[in-house]
C-alpha cells in the first residue's frame, strides 16, 4: 500500500494501542506488524515525536525477563487526539467503502 | 545485519543530535533487540524487520531539526531543519526545496526593496555630491515619499517574514509526520 498513506494511520494505530492499557516499545511494535506491513524501526521515530507533541508519557517499569522496560502511555490531550483522528478515520474510510460499493468492484 | 551492525549504522546517523538524545534513542533500539532476542527471534530477523537504520536515523535527525527551529528558529538551525527533510527522500526533496526557494526569493526581494526606498535620500545626497547642480526639490520629496513607504515596506516585512517562517515551519513538520520514508523495507 501506499507510504504515505500508511504513515498517517499508524499513528492513529499507536494512539488507539494504548487506549485502554500501557504498552512498551516492542509490544506496540509487534501489534501492528502483526496486522500491517511497516518498517518496524519507523514506530520508534513516530513514538518519540508523539511523546513531544505531549500525547504520550513514558515511564520505566521492571519485567521479570530482564531489564526494565520503557512504557508508554495517553495523556489526556493523547486521548483527545485520538478522539479526533478516529472520527476523520471513520468519515475517510466510510467515504471509500461507498465509493467501492458504487462502483461494484465485488461482484 | 546483526545486532552490533544495526546499531552502529543507526548511531553513526545520529552524530548530529545531542549526547543525551542520541543515549536514549539507542537504548529504545537495544531494549527492542533484547526483547526480541528473549521473544526467540534472531539478531537478523530483529534489524531485518526494523528496516533500515539509516532511514531512521534521517527521520529522527529532521524531527529534532524541526524542534529546534520551534524553539529558536535562526537562520542556521531554520536551513538545517530544511536540509535534513529534504535528505528524507526524493518526495520531500521536490515538495520542500521547491516552496523553500520560492519563501526565500520573496522574503529576500520585499526586504532589499524596502531596504532601497529607505536608502533613497541617501542616495539623493550621494548623487549630488558627486554631480553638483543637479539638485531638483521634486528628487528630494519624491526620495522622501520613498523612504516612508520604504519604512512602511519594512515593517509590513517584519510581519511577514515572521508568519512565513511559522507557516513554514509548520509545513516541514507536517512533511515529517506525512511523508517520512522507511515505511516500506528499502
Amino acid at each position: 500500500m501506499n507510504i504515505q498513506f500508511k504513515k498517517g494511520a499508524l499513528e492513529l494505530c499507536v494512539l488507539a494501542l494504548l487506549y485502554k492499557q500501557d504498552r512498551y516499545g516492542y509490544e506496540i511494535v509487534q501489534k501492528i506488524s502483526d496486522q500491517i506491513v511497516i518498517s518496524e524501526g519507523s514506530v520508534y521515530p513516530l513514538l518519540r515525536r508523539l511523546k513531544k507533541e505531549g500525547y504520550l508519557t513514558t515511564y520505566l517499569q521492571e519485567s521479570k525477563e530482564g531489564p526494565s522496560r520503557k512504557y508508554y502511555k495517553l495523556t489526556d490531550q493523547g486521548r483527545d487526539h485520538l478522539q479526533v483522528l478516529n472520527e476523520e478515520w471513520k468519515q475517510f474510510s466510510e467515504g471509500v467503502n461507498q465509493l467501492i460499493k458504487e462502483g461494484d468492484l465485488n461482484e | 545485519m546483526n545486532k552490533k551492525q544495526f546499531l552502529t549504522s543507526l548511531e553513526k546517523g545520529l552524530k548530529k543530535l545531542s549526547h543525551e538524545e542520541r543515549e536514549d534513542i539507542m537504548h529504545d533500539f537495544e531494549e527492542h533487540f533484547s526483547i526480541g532476542l528473549t521473544d526467540g527471534k534472531t539478531e537478523e530477523q530483529i534489524s531485518e524487520s526494523l528496516g533500515s537504520p539509516k532511514q531512521i536515523s534521517k527521520e529522527l535527525v529532521a524531527t529534532s531539526r524541526i524542534e529546534k527551529v520551534e524553539a529558536t528558529a535562526t537562520t542556521t538551525n531554520i536551513f538545517r531543519a530544511v536540509w535534513a527533510v529534504i535528505g528524507l527522500g526524493f518526495f520531500n526533496f521536490v515538495i520542500v526545496f521547491g516552496p523553500f526557494v520560492a519563501l526565500l526569493a520573496l522574503v529576500f526581494a520585499g526586504w532589499w526593496t524596502g531596504v532601497a526606498f529607505i536608502s533613497s535620500p541617501l542616495l539623493l545626497v550621494f548623487s549630488v555630491i558627486i554631480n553638483p547642480g543637479t539638485f531638483e526639490f521634486f528628487d528630494l520629496f519624491f526620495s522622501l515619499m520613498l523612504c516612508g513607504i520604504g519604512l512602511f515596506i519594512a515593517m509590513g516585512m517584519l510581519y511577514v517574514t515572521k508568519v512565513l517562517k511559522n507557516l513554514f515551519v509548520r509545513y516541514l513538520k507536517y512533511n515529517v509526520s506525512l511523508v517520512k520514508g522507511g515505511l516500506e523495507h528499502d
